[in-house]
């Protein structure tokens, strides 16, 4: 028989074990959720603090099926459900949501490349290491007055908060990471008369583009956190938006859905870059 | 390479220099060819702390002429590797000035070839792309590679390169592999290859072979040999290890402080010729053994008082001026 002590480092449960015992605590979580949800609802039937498995079962119907309350389409009698879904309040929020995602993650292209410049260029560092440093102080939601009134209250003051956000912290990451490149293998690439680009995207940036990837990993959930916070304080869509509206009208039944549906996208983002970095770069170990 | 000018004012080597210096007047009498290397009283020192200075080099002057096969020697901190990355192009002397092939070295350039003890491969590319590296950007550089061109050359460099993989005493399977599923002493052999790739004249090597086993090692030496036997490339290979530095080199240089204080440098206490055909134990038995301990007192810095007790131990004692003028075959 195994060693069932939690506390011993050399125990060696078997497989099977751990795997349920990895389950455990969702297992306890979902238990005490419906156990709040039951006895509240015995007291009032209509309970919409702790919903019922029916009552949300009801409200990702209506949010995967339904259009938004501000939306006056009306879906025809006969349509098919991939025309409901495509018109719905779900479908509607998370593709303004991701769109405002994407272009973020797309604007951050070009703070790599200055941060790879940086890092290696010693102009460049001169020029805006000190600058990123400092401005990697600033709490970037204290900015969202100044880009609501610089880009106005729709989508760009969102997407800037995001990339103000994260990008210094981003360049201040990859500049760490192009100075930890040897030495020797800029050197190395000077004597096989690379010029100062070819080191610099063919040898520097072929190296770092994996933990570079690892660090967007980590960043994605910064990213999430202002673009909920812009989308919370003015929007009128998006997901971030949706539960800050349900929330007047405490409707759980719509949160709790959209809660787990943003942190599976998260997940799913995470988990694709995480197989695009191991496709792509057999060679990275770590 | 502004002070560089002030050379003419030529400080006096230490007395082991001055004593190999006649002779080697005498051997490079005859018409050689170029001159590889040049060295023009260089110095080097590095600021420590508020107002300190400490000088790593002193006054070097030394010319390596095409061919040679260098080896550096010197106790651990003497600087070796400093002097390498000066003629590399990598630092730049306090003082004084360097030329490679004929012209003044301000930056690092494709001149010389360069083997390091570490990362000398890149860990993104495989065996055989490392290979290709040199070749292929030193004809196209990044946006070169998108001319029509490349493909059929890149093609050409591959093959080219298999064929010095396969020289290198590497197999064909290698050449997918990435460094990290190679052995250290695989790697040393890709990265000499890679470094061969250039065809450059100047082929320097820090520590090349100091973190492989011994086996690996002989190795390596022997093929280097071989290597440089071929085409005749100027090396300079710096090392800690004496019995390295007979078996492989024709001229071995020893780097030594005359104190520890900070103002004093490391200067070249002892420059030697070995015979071309190169030295080792099997051949030359105890006049190896001797020149070994000879040469190491040199990098210690005690050589104004020979040990006599030991040198009575070993029989005769071979003066090192022996080999220099064995040194005359070159
Ligand atoms: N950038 C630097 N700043 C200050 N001091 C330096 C610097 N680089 C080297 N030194 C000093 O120069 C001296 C020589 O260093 P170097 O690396 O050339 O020695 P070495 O002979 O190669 O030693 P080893 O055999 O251990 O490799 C050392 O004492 C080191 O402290
Ligand atoms: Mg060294």
């Amino acid at each position: 028989m195994a060693n069932l002590s939690p506390f011993d480092i050399q125990a060696r449960p078997n497989r099977l074990l751990m795997q349920a015992f990895s389950c455990l605590i969702f297992i306890v979580c979902i238990g005490f959720y419906m156990q709040t949800s039951i006895s509240r609802h015995r007291e009032n039937p209509e309970d919409r603090i702790v919903p019922s498995g029916h009552q949300l079962l009801a409200g990702i119907r209506s949010a995967v099926l339904e259009p938004a309350e501000e939306d006056d389409y009306i879906p025809a009698d006969n349509a098919s459900t991939w025309e409901r879904v495509h018109h719905s309040m779900i479908w509607k929020d998370t593709v303004s949501s991701g769109r405002r995602f994407f272009i973020s993650l797309f604007l951050l292209i070009p703070a790599v490349i200055l941060a790879l410049h940086i890092g290696l260029f010693p102009w460049f560092g001169a020029g805006f290491l000190r600058f990123v440093l400092f401005f990697d102080k600033i709490v970037a939601l204290s900015l969202l007055p100044i880009l609501f009134i610089v880009f106005g209250i729709d989508e760009w003051s969102k997407i800037a908060l995001v990339v103000i956000g994260v990008a210094p912290t981003m360049i201040l990451d990859v500049t760490q990471m192009v100075k930890a490149v040897p030495q020797e293998q800029i050197v190395k690439a000077f004597t096989l008369d690379a010029n100062n680009f070819d080191v610099a995207y063919r040898v520097v940036f072929r190296q770092i583009l994996p933990q570079v990837i690892n660090s967007l990993r980590l960043n994605l959930k910064p990213m999430m956190l202002f673009l909920f916070a812009g989308e919370m304080i003015a929007a009128s869509d998006g997901l971030a938006y949706r539960i800050a509206i349900m929330r007047r009208h405490m409707g759980m039944d719509i949160i709790l859905p959209y809660v787990l549906w943003v942190a599976f996208l998260l997940f799913l983002i995470d988990f694709s870059l995480r197989v695009i970095n191991r496709r792509l770069h057999p060679w990275f170990q770590a | 390479m502004v002070s560089g000018l002030s050379t003419l004012e030529m400080t006096p080597p230490l007395n082991a220099a001055r004593e190999t210096k006649s002779l080697d007047t005498m051997t490079t009498a005859p018409v050689r060819t170029a001159t590889a290397i040049h060295i023009d009283d260089v110095s080097v020192s590095f600021p420590t702390g508020r107002k300190g200075c400490r000088t790593v080099l002193e006054n070097i002057s030394l010319d390596i002429e095409e061919g040679e096969f260098v080896v550096l020697l010197g106790e651990t901190g003497c600087g070796k590797s400093t002097l390498l990355r000066l003629i590399l192009g990598q630092d730049r002397p306090t003082s004084g000035r360097i030329s490679v092939a004929g012209s003044l070295v301000q930056r690092v350039d494709a001149r010389s070839s360069y083997v390091p003890q570490k990362y000398s491969l890149f860990p993104d590319r495989t065996v055989l792309e490392n290979l290709a590296m040199g070749p292929e950007t030193s004809k196209y550089h990044i946006l070169g590679r998108l001319l029509p061109s490349f493909r059929a050359f890149r093609r050409q460099v591959r093959e080219e390169a298999l064929r010095q993989l396969s020289h290198m005493g590497l197999q064909a399977s290698d050449a997918a592999k990435y460094p990290h599923q190679l052995s250290g002493g695989m790697q040393q052999r890709v990265a000499i290859a890679q470094a061969l790739m250039m065809k450059s004249r100047v082929l320097l090597m820090d520590e090349a072979f100091s973190a492989l086993d011994p086996a690996t090692r002989s190795n390596l030496q022997r093929l280097l040999r071989t290597v440089w036997g071929e085409t005749k490339p100027t090396v300079v290979f710096v090392t800690h290890n004496t019995a390295e530095a007979l078996i492989l080199g024709t001229r071995v240089i020893v780097l030594a402080r005359q104190s520890r204080e900070d103002h004093c440098g490391s200067r070249v206490a002892l420059d030697m010729k070995l015979p071309a055909s190169g030295m080792s134990l099997r051949n030359n038995g105890q006049q190896f053994l001797d020149l070994v301990e000879h040469v190491e007192r040199f990098s210690r810095g005690d050589h104004h008082a020979p040990s006599a007790d030991l040198d009575a131990a070993n029989g005769p004692y071979e003066s090192p001026n022996a080999f220099p003028s064995n040194g005359e075959t070159l």
